[in-house]
């Protein structure tokens, strides 16, 4: 018995000729919070099915609670909740009736607690689950994942369609507090702002690796964005690794993915560089520089 | 089974508004009930027919339409993932789908007719089908097609390429059961092609519910796994099936000349060693088989079941014409002792009759309107063809290799007809007047035969190419069986059924010998063999074979029977036999098939036995 609610060894997905997931490896302990990143087609649903056992991978292995997630989904699935891309439950059903079906599966439910969110949501239980906008859907898929009080919350894309509003209390109020009592979480999103504040760890997708797997606060601590007054820059990338170098006004602009206070401060007072700015970058800021920098090969 | 339930529910209450329109459907054939009937039909009848026509096409339809998108639909909707996201297994969620399914096409039958059967009563709505019958085969029908659609639901909604595949793997297991069933049915076996049939069919929706559990533990979420599985477990099933019914079939045509035991049914050629035994052999139900054996070299060589009621032999008894029926059309064959193979003629018939010249080198067939054709077996050649006037029964024989003579039945009387293979002439050599059908019986030469008007004691030897009455013999009365022996003298019984006896005259008609037979009900000839003459008779005790030994005018041996095994050659060729009568063959009490020396009275069982139940 190992600390990992999630383990993925070297994962591959294969559609075809398509490669969907390369040999992806990555684990999140339990009671953490785990955010994935990418593009669309990068390969994160692909990822997500594997981990909730819907689909076999051409190679690897996916452990949750260190049982197979394919052989021992239906016993897994009693611990997990589920807000998957798509809104997938039957369009004919009331928001009620999915509850009351989905109810008399688990060992345990929470009526009163799916009332109260969707409740809170807006969304009325007499609803026909098809009449609903995308994020009312989602709701009701997180209001129904949520009945299970599950150990591991998998969310995949689960902002998608939903306005401001209720996309912040999703995150500040719904999943930041899950967060905060110890339930795991692995989310796929785009909205990088968004999970900045509670994800632990993050990782980023890209056709099909998992280019980036770090914890939030070490990414961040390495990652610097340095605006220099003179062109062209100067830097000793032996020192000061730029992941992108670009013009900025009258200068340039790097970013470093291997940031260090006491080798700038060297460089600086060596005269190495000129004047200089250095600033702390979003998660999502970072993830553009990663995307950047492969597509024009400073990875 | 908890969760199945769980999940058939829901898929019921999806499709609840389906079950509303049966109740709609319901209602129907009642308000048209009131609409006035005509061609003298009730009310209660329109509404009941109404009523099974609705409730059945109803039905039908559901089981396509739902079939195909119970699990399909789901698959290619990306819908299926609200399943796999609860803790329920591919099991539960495949037969809660497929119990809710086949509870709406049984609910919405039984809603719809339902009121109907009410109605009737004792009537019936449809063919004297009751309406018990009607509800099996239109359930069976709509379970049939439900599997079916759902496994063609899969296949084109995945938009696989291995749509190609299965659609040869169909086609491989098509041919496969057409060959099984052409083999099984060509040994008659009905009640074996009806248990295949039926046994294949529960195979194949076996396959269907238990492949659709496993598509959806294999393949999950993604339609493409899911047809991948499907298509895999279905034709490995059926793969296995088949080969499991091929091993059986080829057991049951397999049955040698030794299981024979049942139904058993044989001809014999009146002058060679050839026989034909055929029957159903042991274990194998209703299959029929038949055997050509050489009953001097014990050879014997299998051939198609209907080849004992279908196979003409030559008057020589060396060979013998089997038809190969396939489909409607019959492909000729001949046999020759001592040879393993056929020798295919190149004829085929599709109606008609035939047979061989004496010595089997060629054929003549009769086919339809009424044409007369010979063929050179050797040279596959046609030599000459003509059409015969107004034929009702004719008795043909190959005179000589080169001339076929014609006994013609016409309403006036007897039309003697000769075909000359050189001259190409078809030509009336002679003519009996007779206002009722004429019995005739020729001697070895086929100069001479007795002419016996059907239902007379009325006998008289006549010329067998002019028909022109040679004498007026003096029977006894009332006359019986009669033929010419091989020696040219002429045989008969005469004498009611308490006291016949068997007059042996000379080929004038002088009689030269009466020997009593004891009490019989129908006696006849089997053949002669210049000593003997052999009958076989009916009594109240049971059937015998009498040999009756011609110069001390009694009866030399009797064997008790319970079926003779005619003995015959061309189309009823009424010659005696060319060769002296050397074999009998009958089937005796318990039913095996004896061959029996009529000159030392030795006999030799060559298949048979009791057979439960027959």
């Amino acid at each position: 018995m190992t600390d990992n609610a999630i383990r993925i060894s070297d994962l591959t997905v294969q559609y075809g000729r398509k490669l969907a997931v390369d040999r992806a490896a990555l684990s999140v302990e339990r009671g953490r919070v785990y955010a994935l990143v990418g593009r669309n087609g990068a390969g994160k649903s692909s990822l997500v099915r594997c981990l909730l056992g819907q689909q076999k991978p051409q190679r690897g292995r996916v452990t949750l609670f260190d049982e197979d997630a394919w052989a021992r989904r239906t016993p897994l699935m009693q611990r997990i909740g589920v807000v998957t891309e798509d809104a997938d439950a039957p369009p004919e059903m009331s928001v009620a009736a999915i509850a009351r079906f989905c109810s008399r599966l688990y060992d345990k439910w929470d009526q009163d607690g799916v009332e109260a969110r969707l409740r809170a949501f807006g969304v009325p239980m007499t609803s026909r689950f098809g009449t609903l906008s995308k994020g009312q859907k989602k709701q009701v898929s997180l209001a129904l994942a949520l009945a299970t009080a599950p150990e591991l919350l998998v969310l995949d894309d689960p902002t998608l369609g939903l306005d401001v509003v209720a996309r912040k209390s999703l995150f500040e109020e719904v999943i930041g507090d899950l967060a905060d009592r110890g339930t795991t979480i692995f989310i796929t999103t785009h909205d990088l702002v968004g999970v900045e504040t509670f994800a632990d760890r993050v990782g980023m997708m890209e056709d099909g690796r998992l280019v980036l797997d770090e914890d939030v606060e070490a990414l961040k601590s390495r990652f610097r964005r340095i605006r220099f007054a003179a062109q062209p820059l100067a830097l000793d990338t032996a020192v000061l690794r730029p992941t992108l170098v670009r013009s900025w006004g009258g200068g340039s602009e790097a970013i470093v993915s291997n940031y260090d206070d006491l080798a700038f401060d060297r460089m600086r007072t060596t005269g190495t560089i000129g004047p200089a700015e250095v600033s702390a970058m979003s998660l999502e800021d970072i993830f553009i520089a990663i995307a950047s920098g492969k597509r024009e090969g400073n990875a | 089974m908890k969760n199945a339930l769980v999940i058939a529910a829901r898929e019921f209450e999806e499709k609840r508004f389906v079950a509303y329109s049966a109740v709609a459907f319901a209602l129907l054939p009642f308000l048209v009930g009131v609409i006035p009937m005509s061609h003298g039909r009730t009310p209660r009848e329109g509404i009941v027919m109404l009523a099974v026509l609705l409730a059945t096409g109803f039905t039908l339809g559901l089981s396509v339409i739902t079939g195909a998108s119970f699990v399909g639909r789901d698959l290619s909707d990306g819908r299926m993932s609200f399943y796999f996201s609860r803790p329920v297994g591919s099991v539960s969620i495949w037969f809660g789908k497929l119990i809710a399914g086949i509870i709406l096409l049984v609910g919405c039958f039984g809603v719809i007719a339902g009121p109907a059967r009410l109605v009737a009563g004792p009537w019936s709505p449809v063919l004297g089908v009751t309406f018990s019958q009607l509800t099996g085969v239109v359930l069976t029908l709509a379970v049939a097609l439900f599997l079916i659609a759902h496994v063609i639901g899969t296949f084109s909604r995945s938009r696989s390429q291995l749509v190609a595949f299965d659609f040869a793997a169909a086609v491989l297991c098509g041919v496969a059961i057409r060959y099984l069933i052409v083999s099984l049915a060509g040994g008659q076996a009905m009640l074996l092609v009806k248990w295949l049939s039926i046994s294949l069919a529960i195979a194949l929706a076996a396959a269907i519910i238990a492949g659709g559990a496993w598509q959806l533990e294999r393949g999950r979420t993604d339609r493409r796994r899911n047809h991948l599985a499907l298509s895999q477990f279905l034709w490995g099933s059926m793969a296995v099936v088949l080969v499991l019914a091929t091993a059986y079939v080829a057991w049951v045509v397999s049955a040698r000349l030794s299981d024979l035991n049942g139904q058993l049914s044989a001809t014999h050629s009146p002058s060679g060693p050839l026989a034909i035994v055929g029957g159903t052999a042991k274990a194998r139900a209703d299959y029929r088989t038949a055997f050509l054996i050489n009953t001097e070299t014990g050879d014997t060589t299998r051939l198609d079941s209907r080849a004992v009621w279908t196979a003409i032999y030559a008057r020589d008894g060396r060979s013998v014409v089997v038809p190969r029926i396939e489909g409607n059309v019959a492909q000729l064959q001949i046999y020759r002792a001592g040879a393993r193979d056929p020798v295919d003629t190149g004829l085929s018939l599709t109606a008609g009759e035939f047979f061989p010249s004496d010595d089997g080198g060629r054929i003549a067939t009769f086919t339809s309107p009424r044409v007369l054709s010979v063929y050179e077996i050797a040279t596959k050649r046609s030599l000459v063809s003509a059409r015969i006037p107004g034929t009702r029964f004719g008795r043909a024989f190959f005179l000589t290799p080169d001339v076929v003579r014609v006994y013609n039945q016409m309403d006036d009387g007897l039309q003697i007809l000769e075909l000359d293979v050189r001259t190409h002439r078809l030509q009336q050599t002679g003519a009996i007047a007779s206002a009722t059908f004429i019995q005739i019986f020729l001697d070895p030469t086929a100069a001479h035969m007795l002419v016996r008007p059907a239902r007379t004691d009325n006998l008289t030897l006549n010329d067998a190419r002019t028909g022109m009455v040679i004498r007026q013999l003096s029977i006894g009365s009332p006359a019986g069986a009669m033929r010419f022996l091989r020696d040219g003298r002429i045989a008969l019984v005469v004498g009611p059924h308490a006291s016949p006896r068997l007059d042996i005259l000379s080929s004038e008609g002088a009689v030269e010998k009466e020997i009593p037979l004891g009490p019989s009900n129908w006696t006849t000839f089997v053949g002669d063999d210049g000593d003997r003459v052999v009958l076989a008779v009916k009594r109240d005790r049971g059937d015998e074979l009498l040999a009756v030994a011609l110069n001390r005018g009694l009866v030399e041996r009797r064997e008790p029977i319970r079926e003779w095994v005619r003995a015959s050659a061309g189309m009823s060729d009424p010659r005696p036999a060319m060769e002296p009568l050397r074999d009998v063959l009958f089937t005796d009490a318990e039913n095996h098939i004896i061959r029996w020396s009529p000159g030392s009275g030795a006999k030799k069982v060559i298949t048979g036995g009791l057979a439960s139940g027959d």
